[in-house]
């Protein structure tokens, strides 16, 4: 595994009553360069816990020399986003996990349309900075609520112009996909973060008007979902771990000492996939397969069964 | 493409005779070698019966549209394309020169090759001699003389998609090259 990296928090900026931005900075040494669309993972000393929450940088790739995010609180957090929200100060020093990317910018592609639903628009901060640097064709769409969950938008208007198209539900604007995917030109790519509905509209959207999956990009975003309490237990020692119902599995497998291989903690990227033996498994992932289902599960994000014990083949 | 669609993976391509399912599209083009042919035919009435706009373009045997010249028929389908909206799909329908002359031609104009059916008519196909670079149309023959270097040439199995063409190697060790250089 790679090495944690130690930061500090150099600034807080409240951008909404719901957003708040994050600047870290390295405490000693460079931070490593990430590319456009990267994430890190967060490390949260919730007490008692042992939380990591996965965001995307947001700055410009090419000015690697700090990292920033933006979080939104979440009304069912589990207590990441309350934590930095509330307890994180300026000064504080954070570790992160290095970036990763599971949502890269295509080099094939000759114009890129990006679609943002809220918080969704972090990553999209990244594209910008890169592809204005490339001297690329790309337009943003990005729908959001005024005042809530529109963090950024002022600031993308002046900076991209007619390229910038906002939809703010608190005015009554709709985001009408079935207008934004018509008439692209042949080389163009979507790529689209936000939550699952603006997702699923996205890929549906494009898949009717005849867009090649490989031109459609997505992340979804969201942590794991609180669920019931049950048991792990692993095969080769016989341990048992209980996992809280705000726990996920995978956290309840690090705090027992067990490290399972990980990127993207949302169910997407697959990394984490671990065998199981016996047990009835919560499946919440959009990544295995139905086959796949019956052998293993993804625990950053499923569960066993509400007070069921679930058997893992580790 | 229709060889992916089968779940092969193997270097010949493997055509469909029409494709099977019609997939959803904003709008179709249609690019046959030969619109007098019966699968052309065919495939022009499944297209129309599925409902977004189509546009045929045909090098032969159509009096609208006809070309009649590979290189008009280049030039007319580049320009459509370059006003094509993404969710266009192409549907190319002759025999394996001609459907990976114009594959080529459309990826490179923006379309995946996703995005690209082939429907393969007659039997001509390309081979690229690998002694010598020369390209040369062929039948089913699996055995030739190149007619660049006179090698005589097994055609194998071999199929480069960005050349459209099989790879043709010398035959015989003993006999490396041409006749007339041997």
């Amino acid at each position: 595994m790679n090495p944690l990296l130690d930061v500090e928090v150099k600034t807080i900026r409240q951008l909404t009553p719901l957003v708040r931005e994050f600047t870290f900075a390295a405490v000693d040494g460079k931070l490593p360069r990430f590319s456009a669309g990267s994430h890190v993972q967060v490390h949260l000393p919730v007490p008692g816990r042992a939380l990591r929450n996965a965001y995307s940088l947001l700055g410009d790739p090419s000015e690697p020399s700090s990292y920033r995010i933006a979080v939104r609180l979440q009304d069912d957090s589990r207590g990441g986003s309350r934590f930095l929200h509330e307890q994180v100060k300026e000064g504080d020093r954070l570790q992160l996990s290095p970036p990763a990317n599971l949502f890269a910018p295509s080099s094939q592609a000759r114009h890129h349309v990006l679609v943002a639903g809220g918080i969704g628009i972090t990553p999209f901060l990244a594209y910008i900075a890169e592809l204005e640097r490339r001297g690329a064709s790309f337009e943003l769409h990005y729908a959001c609520r005024g005042g809530l969950t529109d963090a950024y938008r002022a600031e993308l208007a002046e900076r991209l112009g007619e390229r910038f198209h906002a939809y703010d539900a608190a005015a009554g604007r709709r985001l009408d996909l079935g207008e934004a995917l018509a008439e692209r030109p042949l080389g163009s790519h979507v790529y689209v973060c936000g939550p699952q509905a603006l997702i699923d509209d996205v890929r549906e959207t494009a898949a009717r008007l005849g867009w090649a999956d490989k031109r459609v990009h997505w992340e979804a975003f969201a942590a794991a979902e609180p669920g019931s309490p049950f048991v792990a237990e692993l095969a080769s020692s016989g341990k048992r771990i209980e996992v809280p119902g705000d726990t996920s599995l995978l956290e309840a497998l690090e705090q027992a000492g067990v490290e399972v291989p990980n990127l993207c903690r949302g169910g997407v990227c697959g990394q984490c996939t671990t065998p199981f033996l016996k047990g009835e498994v919560e499946h919440r992932d959009s990544y295995l397969s139905e086959e796949e289902r019956t052998t293993a599960l993804m625990p950053c994000v499923s569960r066993g069964r509400c007070g069921s014990t679930l058997t893992l083949d580790l | 493409m229709s060889h992916e669609a089968a779940g092969t993976m193997a270097s010949k391509p493997v055509y469909a005779p029409l494709p099977e399912t019609i997939l959803p599209a904003s709008r179709r083009l249609l690019v046959v070698q030969n619109a007098t042919l019966q699968a052309a035919a065919d495939l022009h009435e499944r297209l129309q019966s599925a409902g977004q706009p189509l546009t045929m373009l045909s090098l032969q045997g159509d009096a609208g549209q006809g070309c009649n010249d590979p290189q008009m028929l280049e030039t007319k389908l580049r320009d459509l394309l370059s006003w094509s909206p993404v969710g266009t799909r192409l549907y190319v329908c002759g025999d394996e020169s001609f459907l990976w002359q114009v594959s080529a031609l459309a990826r490179n104009a923006g379309l995946l090759g996703e995005e690209i059916e082939l429907i393969k008519t007659g039997e001509r196909r390309e081979m690229y001699c690998v002694h010598c670079s020369t390209r040369q149309s062929i039948g089913a023959e699996g055995e030739t003389v190149c007619t660049g270097c006179g090698v005589h040439l097994l055609v194998r199995d071999h199929f480069s998609q960005r050349l459209g063409a099989y790879m043709g190697v010398c035959i015989d060790p003993d006999h490396p090259h041409g006749e007339d250089k041997a």
